[in-house]
């Protein structure tokens, strides 16, 4: 587990930033986190790090938009589903399998039909009003090969101390 | 008995037109992800090259799957609606089947193979038998590594047909009692689907339209647990 703190939104992207710095082509980011937390933020400074130049909007009501970028990314959110199967539907295996990146919004509900690798972002409400806490969860050996270099790349948000939440996520 | 079958699992998409004279039309694209763009106009240009129209279908057959999701929704999406509209019942058959029909003069077992994308593999084995082909067990999903170790497993000569064995062709080439089949036998075609869905049709099997699912074979239809969103709510 690899935490980080911002203290703004701005900062929230930056972050993001920093991470999509870190995938490769056939990746799964799942973002976790109540209803404002920050979620569609990070996909903006994961996007834009992407070299994705049209606004990147929440995709509830649509639940998957394509950008095309340095990667493709497919930026979803599985709020309106109620069925694994429904999840299923996405296409999310060909899509990454032809070089794409998939950034899932609430993508922790859907872990039986994400495979084995996976980087799970959870956030947290912090102190202040916009204050947020990062827990990254790198699952798979795909994401394990990777935890220390996001471990140094996210070290300047590095939020050590006591207070640093355990998040619901599982071991890493 | 006119029936219309339309398959859209892999990458290829395509329609075919049956009657009691035989396959009267078939169409197949193989170029691209566009089977929402290629499918109506491939069954206009298909009704119109074969002189019979639309609403002279008796009955729509449509690929269930196992396959590629995006392909699957459109084509079973497709089938639905033009069966929904001329009021006629549904016949759905699996890919498999589907790619394993067309080589059912081999004396060996057959391993039909779909790609499911990821490092995984849809697949089911079946044997001749007269008229057709019967398949052993229930179509599962797998690494290519878990098909090679139950081909190994197997020592009859085999035959893989599938674009799951053409993308993994080194895992199997090797194997002393395997034959890979050629490019003819990658994809699942609409002529085996309306060929069999007509024996099907001549058995009175049919499905209401709203009873015809994908099959995903991945994992159970579980229904998500949303205590987060409910808690959001409360």
């Amino acid at each position: 587990m690899v935490h980080a703190h911002t203290a703004s939104v701005a900062e929230t992207r930056e972050l993001a930033a920093v991470v999509a710095g870190l995938v490769a082509p056939g990746d799964v980011v799942v973002l976790a986190g109540e209803l404002g937390a920050g979620k569609t933020a990070f996909a903006q400074g994961f996007g834009a790090a992407l070299g994705i130049t049209e606004p990147i909007v929440s995709p509830t009501f649509t639940i998957a938009r394509q950008y095309a970028g340095r990667l493709a990314l497919h930026h979803l959110d599985v709020y309106r589903l109620e069925h694994l199967n429904e999840a299923l539907d996405l296409g999310l295996a060909e899509v990454l399998d032809e070089g794409a990146v998939a950034l899932i919004e609430w993508g922790d509900v859907i872990v039986p039909v994400l495979g084995a690798d996976y980087l799970e972002v959870r956030i947290e409400y912090g102190d202040a009003d916009d204050d947020r806490r990062f827990a990254f969860a790198p699952q798979g050996p795909a994401w394990a090969a990777r935890k220390r270099a996001l471990g140094e790349a996210l070290a300047p948000w590095d939020a050590a101390g006591p207070d640093v939440p355990s998040g619901g996520a599982t071991t890493c | 008995m006119l029936i219309l079958g339309i398959e859209s699992a892999t990458m290829q998409a395509g329609c075919a037109l049956i009657d009691h004279e035989g396959v009267l039309a078939s169409v197949h694209v193989a170029r691209g992800r566009r089977h929402a763009e290629l499918l109506a106009p491939a069954i206009s240009f298909a009704c119109d090259q074969a002189g019979v129209s639309l609403t002279d279908v008796c009955a729509v057959a449509v690929d269930v799957g196992p396959g590629l999701f995006t392909g699957l929704r459109v084509g079973i999406a497709t089938g639905k609606a033009i069966a929904a509209a001329l009021r006629v019942p549904m016949i759905g058959i699996s890919s498999l089947d589907l790619l394993a029909f067309p080589a059912r003069f081999s004396g060996r077992r057959i391993a039909a193979v779909i790609d499911a994308r990821r490092g995984e593999l849809f697949y089911a084995f079946y044997r001749h038998v007269p008229g057709g082909v019967q398949r052993l067990g229930d179509p599962v999903v797998g690494s290519p590594e878990e098909l090679q170790s139950e081909i190994l497993a197997t020592p009859e000569e085999q035959l893989l047909v599938g674009d799951g064995a053409a993308r993994y062709a080194h895992l199997f080439a090797d194997l002393a009692n395997v034959e890979l089949a050629d490019q003819g036998l990658e994809h699942p075609s609409a002529v085996s689907l309306v060929q069999l869905a007509h024996a099907q049709a001549l058995r009175e099997e049919w499905q209401q339209p709203w009873e015809v699912a994908p099959l995903y074979l991945r994992a159970p239809d579980a229904e998500i647990n949303w205590s987060v969103r409910n808690e959001v709510g409360r």
